[in-house]
């Protein structure tokens, strides 16, 4: 890929569990586009989107009593020096203080996500962007 | 997607082997599989997760509730074989230590 070269994708799903495996996939399928990203940097990246994903379906609607509308929207994007995904919903916003995210104890059985994406990935940013939420989730690669 | 094999060894030990993704959808089914091991009176289980892909912070929740389940049934939860992706995912939320990682099925109960 050349230096200034970047490539995007955008899609749309549903927020619900069962989208989990349909941006799991189209992350899998946008790994096509540049072999050459680390399975480590894959990994971070995934375990990032799948952490914010699953809180966008647990918290963004939980106050929100119409079903309807509710849409996220994935963009992905890659570059020689970085991958990352910006994801945006609909929901009500987001009470939380991204600098305050700890990792639980052992014995915790969740709470575990957020933590987990902010220690996966280089930058994790959350917005409120035209009545939506917005989560920017950066991964630098790195050579192995 | 996720499939889960789930069988009793001669010992009394309960193998479940996830093969695919431990997501948020299919850690509920963990979580309900580890519950009912016990219940049905096998609190001794073993984790292959050596054909699990990924694991997310959920998986982790249903294994860490499958483990105090098991031990407050005077049984263990042991996890075997995890693959790199699964151990990252154990390293980043400190769960290396709890969760040791066995390198067998077999011998995951002794020693």
């Amino acid at each position: 890929m050349a230096e200034a070269e970047v490539v995007s994708e955008t899609f749309e799903a549903p927020v619900e569990p069962e989208s989990l495996d349909l941006v799991q996939d189209r992350l899998a399928a946008f790994w096509a586009h540049d072999e050459s990203v680390s399975p480590a940097d894959r990994l971070r990246l995934e375990l990032a989107v799948v952490e914010v994903v699953a809180n966008i379906v647990e918290h963004a609607f939980a106050l929100d009593a119409d079903r309807r509308g509710r849409m996220l929207t994935v963009e992905l994007s890659m570059s020689a020096d970085r991958v990352e995904a910006v994801l945006s919903d609909n929901g009500v916003p987001a009470s939380l203080d991204l600098g305050a995210v700890t990792m639980p104890d052992a014995d915790a059985t969740s709470g575990r996500g957020l933590a987990l994406a902010v220690a996966a990935v280089d930058e994790v940013g959350y917005d409120r962007v035209d009545g939506c939420n917005q989560w920017r989730l950066v991964c630098r690669r790195t050579a192995d | 997607m996720i499939e889960f094999d789930v069988r009793t060894t001669d010992d009394g030990i309960g193998v479940v082997v996830p093969r695919g993704r431990l997501n948020m959808v299919a850690a509920r089914e963990l979580r309900e599989t580890l519950t009912g091991l016990v219940d049905s009176g096998t609190p001794r289980i073993v984790v292959d997760l050596a054909e699990t892909t990924f694991l997310d912070s959920s998986a982790l929740g249903a294994l860490v509730a499958g483990l105090k389940t098991a031990r407050q049934a005077g049984g263990d939860l042991r996890i075997a074989r995890p693959t790199e992706s699964v151990m990252t995912v154990f390293r980043l939320t400190n769960l290396d230590k709890v969760l040791r990682p066995r390198d067998d099925v077999e011998s995951a109960f002794h020693g």
